[in-house]
């Protein structure tokens, strides 16, 4: 059945029920997940998602209903029920919704894919990430070793009463390998390209090649063998250099959520939060040094937040945040955005059962200057922090900790000894107030964060954070005893 | 849009059995359907209802080669395809040498609870309940939070016999309100709607909030603490989640290694894993058709036992304990209906009895930090007070604690006797009491 077969009728029972805005959304996404551990395919999870989302807003209240079970009568019901929805979340009152203006947009997009991953024979993916684990265990003391691929399109067909017609299909693939260590009361793990099963990109299966797993997992190996003989690391203030893939989870936690204007006007109180950032503090707000410029980019290349369109039809944008240290933007949506301004293109959801909310797109630290073995020469004492490993912050995110796999010393501009279980922690302002320096583009990488959880009913989005290695004064690292 | 009833699902499920080739087939059907009201700024901005029905069938060839494939549709012929497309996905995989069979018939528990009204609510009902307790608040406070119910029917066939068949409600309530500079929490799930007491949730919340206003600064550092329910239901999932698998024990990823039949903690904690109590959400087997266990993890403070699926309790000659996840998986068995048991103390007595202390109500964004130490950290929030001489004296502004779970355990002095079930950041649920615990490390604060 073509989607437009199930778009179409629901979208004019909608309206003949009495919405006054409605759009619908028809989505399939297939997946794959191929996880080998040591020597054999510990999990393959291949699945198939289609369904039907039908939006509306009734006298000015949302309605929404959505359904994997769908023929051309189902979806007549569906926008009825959402109709039904909308007309009960009148019980509260409430001043109504109004819908910033946007033109209706007829368009079809895809990703730009090299090789698409879905083409690619299960035979040969095994067998790579085969090769991955094998080279892991070549190195003694490991407790196992895993290797990863992920392959995610996703095609989304957008209707709405306003015109917009749109066909969008996004391709994205991720790859990565991990070892682990145990022993003495202790667990040690090491990842490649990134943690949580690697890096993400949007793209095909050249994203796997470039991760270079097999080449890349004797290091990755010996360096999880080390860390469980490493000293823990102590507890200090000092300064820290955040290589790319621990910075990007700190661009998503203390500075993407924050500027998101749902949680800034109190809309995620109840589940994810809100934020210290208020909307009296575009333009006035220092939020960190000169050194710190942030963009939001749904046109990146490769980012996971990258697309053409969101899922309010809204075409994709790039925009400031923060420049050079001081709050310029929000991300925004038609429902929630500044008095006067349009939407910035940032409502997305996880899929057809859900409605969408403001998320980020690819929020990226803007590039500095030089390599990270220049940043590292020109730092006389600190540490190298690398690769996530846990993170948590206050629900007005300030206060943070995070932990993460890898440690080294820096001693007079060289990486000395390694240390385990490494943490640091701080203030969102404080810690962006003391950056003072970002690597240069031949450091800067689109990383993918593919777990990215907000909203009621629960939702999980993948969005892209460019980040390069970045350095940062007075941080406090290790846990207070 | 009524379910199809679980038996009907059945129907669903065979339909993926007749694989061509296959030694072993099987099919996994779930249906999940129902509403959600959400309210902020004490209006309701975002309501939803959604049904999701999945068919994850498993085929094995050539002995011990399994493919699977998971389709979104209950059509009869995309679940043949879907059947014919994990066959194909089998042929390529390598031989598995460890793969233990299906499982075979069996009888099962009754477990959880099927309340047709909670699966039938409407959106009026959810949203009557919100504006209830929205105008019931007091002046000067707002609230945001979530009225959800759903209803599950699981079933699940294979060539070996299995003719699995279940559903269960829920029905959940949150309510965070405002105060101005203070906020509070309460939440609530139960089997049936009609057994959440929503006026009284939302009377929990406000009383807290206006009692959390001007918070004072409190230096971070270890104290007695009294975790509410929902508190102590966190620490709970985490601790079921970091190692009480068969799997993570046999791959070294488990904080039991070197543990069990040992003291672990304090004797007033039993933590059981029970999917047949009636207070619980769920259905009578796993998912992979084998029946449901009682199991105690934590007897009287001594690590007691671990959990099996199929393939790990055949790997180690012992029954499988019902805790099986789709197969395979690279997780392996996983509790998923705690209880950590409750003790003989009143909720209210655990607070006079603390001399100087802090009262929890609710934990933010945990994260795990050292797997093997059972150390999370996480922030409190929406209610965090500083009780001194048996009585709250006031608010205290949110701490982070960096606390090894078992060390916490270890250090409860007395456990409440009423229960909670609370979820957390969406994933799993878990039954806990409030915990008087006489250590407790909080490693830096928040401005509010």
């Amino acid at each position: 059945m073509e989607p437009e077969e199930l778009t179409g009728p629901a979208f004019e029972a909608a309206v003949g029920a009495g919405a006054g805005y409605a759009d619908v959304r028809w989505v399939r996404e297939e997946t794959e997940g191929l996880t080998v551990t040591d020597d054999r395919v510990d999990d393959l999870e291949a699945e198939d998602s289609s369904g039907l989302g039908v939006r509306v807003l009734v006298d000015g209240r949302w309605g929404f209903a959505a359904s994997a079970v769908v023929d051309p009568g189902r979806a007549r019901d569906l926008a009825r029920r959402a109709v039904e929805v909308a007309r009960a979340s009148a019980a509260t009152g409430g001043e109504p919704v109004r819908l910033a203006p946007t033109e209706p947009a007829v368009a079809r997009w895809s990703t730009p894919v090299t090789r698409d991953p879905f083409a690619v024979p299960l035979a040969v993916r095994v067998e790579l990430l085969l090769a991955a684990c094998d080279a892991q265990r070549s190195v003694p003391g490991l407790a196992y070793a895993k290797a990863t691929v992920d392959l995610w399109r996703r095609r989304t067909v957008l209707w709405s009463s306003e015109g917009a017609r749109l066909d969008q299909t996004v391709t994205q693939t991720g790859a990565g390998i991990e070892a682990v260590a145990v022993g003495d009361g202790d667990l040690q793990q090491r990842s490649w390209p990134n943690s949580f099963r690697g890096q993400y990109q949007a793209g095909g299966w050249e994203v796997v090649e470039s991760a270079e797993l097999v080449a890349n997992a004797p290091r990755v190996a010996a360096e999880a063998v080390q860390l469980l003989a490493a000293p823990p690391l102590p507890e200090r203030v000092t300064t820290v250099i955040l290589d790319g893939q621990q910075l990007a989870l700190q661009v998503h936690e203390s500075v993407g959520h924050p500027l998101e204007l749902d949680r800034i006007l109190g809309m995620e109180a109840a589940y994810a939060g809100t934020s210290f950032v208020t909307p009296g503090d575009l333009g006035r707000l220092r939020y960190g040094s000169p050194a710190m410029s942030v963009t939001a980019d749904a046109t990146t290349p490769g980012g996971l937040g990258t697309f053409a369109f969101d899922d309010e039809g809204v075409p994709a944008q790039r925009f400031p945040l923060v420049t050079d240290g001081v709050v310029a933007g929000f991300l925004t949506s038609r429902e929630t955005t500044l008095d006067g301004a349009g939407s910035g293109g940032a409502m997305r959801a996880d899929g057809w059962a859900s409605m969408p909310l403001i998320r980020m797109t690819n929020v990226n630290l803007e590039p500095g200057q030089g390599s990270l073995d220049e940043l590292i020469a020109d730092t006389p004492d600190g540490l190298l922090l690398s690769t996530n490993r846990s993170w948590s912050i206050d629900d007005r995110r300030v206060n943070f900790q995070f932990g993460v796999e890898a440690a080294w010393e820096i001693r007079g501009g060289r990486l000395g000894r390694l240390y385990r279980n490494a943490t640091y922690d701080g203030r969102t302002r404080e810690l962006w107030g003391s950056l003072d320096a970002v690597c240069g583009l031949e450091d800067w990488v689109v990383w993918g964060v593919p777990n990215c959880g907000k909203g009621q009913p629960f939702q999980n989005a993948r969005v892209g954070h460019g980040a390069a290695p970045a350095r940062f004064h007075n941080v406090h690292v290790g846990v207070r005893r | 849009m009524t379910g199809f009833g679980a038996e009907g699902l059945l129907v669903v499920a065979e339909t993926a059995l007749a694989v061509e080739g296959a030694d072993d087939a099987e099919a996994l059907v779930y249906r999940q359907a129902g509403g959600l009201t959400r309210f902020a700024a004490s209006r309701i901005h975002q309501s939803a209802w959604r049904e999701d029905l999945w068919v994850r069938v498993r085929v094995v060839v050539d002995g011990n080669r399994v493919g699977t494939a998971t389709v979104h549709s209950a059509d009869p012929e995309a679940v043949r395809a879907t059947a014919r497309r994990a066959a194909e996905v089998a042929r390529t995989m390598p031989p598995d040498p460890g793969y233990p069979g299906m499982p075979g018939p069996a009888a099962y528990p009754t477990a959880g609870r099927h309340d047709q009204a909670t699966a039938d609510a409407d959106p009026a009902t959810r949203a009557d309940l919100v504006a209830g307790v929205v105008r019931r608040l007091p002046d000067g406070v707002a609230a945001a939070g979530a009225c959800e119910t759903r209803e599950v029917e699981i079933a699940l066939a294979n060539t070996r016999g299995v003719r699995a068949a279940g559903a269960t409600t829920a029905a959940s309530f949150s309510i965070l309100a405002d105060a101005g500079s203070g906020t509070g929490w309460a939440e609530g799930t139960e089997p049936a709607l009609a057994d959440l007491h929503v006026a009284a949730l939302g009377e929990r919340a406000a009383r807290k909030a206006v009692d959390s206003r001007e918070p004072r600064d409190l230096a971070p550092g270890t104290y007695p603490v009294v975790l509410e329910p929902n508190a102590a239901s966190v620490m709970v999932q985490w601790l079921g989640w970091m190692g009480f698998g068969a799997k993570a024990y046999d791959e070294g990823r488990s904080f039991l290694i070197g543990r069990l039949g040992r003291r672990v903690c304090s004797p007033l904690v039993t933590l059981v894993d029970d999917a047949t109590a009636a207070d619980t959400i769920g259905v009578g087997f796993d998912f992979e058709g084998v029946p449901k266990r009682r199991v105690t993890l934590i007897d009287r403070g001594v690590a007691a036992s671990l959990v099996y699926d199929f393939r790990a309790a055949t790997a180690h000659g012992v029954e499988p304990t019902g805790h099986g996840l789709p197969a395979p998986s690279a997780e392996g068995a996983l509790p998923m209906h705690l209880t950590l048991l409750p003790g003989q103390t009143p909720q209210a007595e655990l607070v006079a009895g603390l001399e100087r202390g802090l009262l929890v109500t609710r934990f933010h964004y945990t994260n795990l930090v050292n797997l093997m130490e059972t150390t999370i950290t996480g922030m409190t929030r929406d209610g965090t007070f500083l009780v001194e001489d048996g009585r709250v004296v006031g608010a205290v502004r949110n701490l982070r604690f960096t606390q090894s779970v078992l060390e916490a355990l270890s250090a409860v002095r007395a456990v409440g006797a009423e229960t909670e079930m609370a979820t957390e950041d969406g994933y799993g649920a878990a039954r806990a009491p409030a915990l008087a615990i006489d250590r407790f490390a909080f490693s830096s604060a928040t401005t509010f």
